[in-house]
């Protein structure tokens, strides 16, 4: 039991340490946004579920976290883009030349 | 153990008081501040002060930066600047 | 580098080794000698019958302090009011938020008021208390005005509440004081320690005291919403 919620933790923290890289080596708003929340929010219920495999009787109240997290999280997210987006931030582009190729 | 946790609290804290004073864009700073506020949370509960870290995680990390942000819009220093054509 | 960034350099390296002397003193064991402390430690559970000592602190060995602090809060919220002024009637408010948004600030308002409740009624018990819980209760206020600004809270009810909330501790006070027994010892008796009806007046002194800051940060927040943002 004890394991199997370590290695919870283990993967949770990982893909926290992923998420973090990418909010500082994203090259724009619209991706650091992504990074920042898809990869955290994962993170933050992998060490959830791994603390309930420590404690089995925090299991009402760490659901009522990851409930919490999960509906505020993607929320936070696409409000803070519409704000990006409102202020007039435009996404990040990289030109190709089509017509060259043709 | 709980040494650790209270050390890197104590860091984050310093990292984020320093990121506060030498930001330049204002709206900034204040998400700086309100990190330095959930990092002292963290340090009390360190301390064995359960109360004292709920207060301040409600009232710093929530209230607080909400009336600094509120009274940047009010004087005006809120707007950041919009990039066209960044490549 | 100019002065002040030398002074923002001092200040920095003066809370470092501020906080460095609070690492080095850590208290990893319950290190109390004598003096008022061991004496509120031993005594504030039979007594009072409330387990949690910060609170029963807060509310009855030093009420008197609790007092002054939310006397502040009402100074503070009348200064916010003078200051900030009435908004122009043909000002442009505010856009809506998204409709994610919108939905989520809905969808919260009863939760945020359920754990604010909560936090306050458990307060001399458990962590808690006033100040946390009015916090919480003033933050499940702002957050749908702050998502649909065009609807906005009326003053006049939030005026109301907090008027009806400070009549009531007052009445409770006085209450009390015409009892012939010690301040506290009004409605709802001792009880046993760690039930949610313990610890005399307590919990009744709570509701009010929290629902009193709640309204408090909400008007002030409201009101700074309320200014027009300045170009």
């Amino acid at each position: 039991m004890i394991i199997i919620g370590n290695i919870f933790i283990l993967i949770g923290t990982a893909f926290l340490c992923l998420g973090a890289l990418g909010l500082v080596r994203m090259p724009d708003v619209y991706n650091r946004i992504q990074a920042g929340t898809k990869a955290t929010t994962l993170g933050a219920l992998s060490v959830l579920l791994g603390v309930a495999f420590h404690h089995p009787d925090w299991l009402p109240k760490i659901l009522l976290i990851a409930l919490f997290i999960l509906l505020t999280s993607p929320v936070a997210s696409s409000t803070i883009a519409r704000a990006a987006n409102r202020a007039g931030l435009r996404p990040f582009t990289i030109p190709t030349n089509v017509s060259e190729e043709k | 153990m709980l040494f650790w946790v209270a050390l890197i609290s104590v860091v984050v804290m310093l990292g984020a008081a320093f990121a506060v004073l030498f930001l330049e864009n204002y709206l900034a700073a204040t998400a700086a501040i309100s990190v330095v506020s959930l990092a002292l949370s963290v340090l009390f509960f360190v301390l064995q002060a359960p109360d004292v870290a709920l207060t301040e995680a409600a009232v710093g990390a929530g209230i607080s930066s909400v009336i600094l942000a509120l009274t940047l819009r009010r004087v005006g220093l809120w707007r950041i600047e919009t990039h066209k054509d960044k490549q | 580098m100019n002065l002040r960034e030398i002074s923002s350099l001092v200040f920095i390296v003066w809370l470092g080794l501020l906080l460095g002397a609070v690492l080095k003193i850590v208290a990893y064991d319950n290190i109390l000698t004598g003096g008022v402390g061991t004496y509120i430690l031993t005594h504030a559970a039979p007594e009072l019958g409330a387990e949690n000592i910060v609170t029963s602190v807060l509310l009855a060995y030093r009420g008197l302090d609790t007092l002054g602090e939310l006397t502040v809060l009402f100074v503070a919220i009348t200064a916010a009011g003078l200051v900030l002024g009435q908004r122009r009637t043909d000002a442009p408010s505010d856009s809506d938020a998204g409709f994610i948004l919108r939905t989520a600030a809905n969808l919260l308002f009863p939760f945020l008021i359920i754990l604010g409740t909560y936090i306050l009624l458990q307060g001399h018990f458990s962590p808690g208390g006033v100040f946390q819980g009015g916090a919480i209760l003033a933050a499940a206020f702002f957050v749908p005005i702050l998502a649909s600004p065009a609807s906005p809270l009326h003053h006049r009810v939030s005026r109301l509440v907090e008027g009806l909330v400070v009549a009531t501790f007052m009445i409770i006070c006085l209450l009390a004081l015409f009892s012939d027994d010690a301040f506290l010892a009004l409605l709802l008796g001792k009880g046993s320690v760690s039930q949610l009806f313990s610890a005399y007046s307590l919990p009744l002194l709570h509701i009010v005291i929290g629902f009193q800051i709640g309204t408090a940060f909400a008007g002030i927040l409201a009101r700074l919403q309320e200014t027009e943002a300045s170009d």
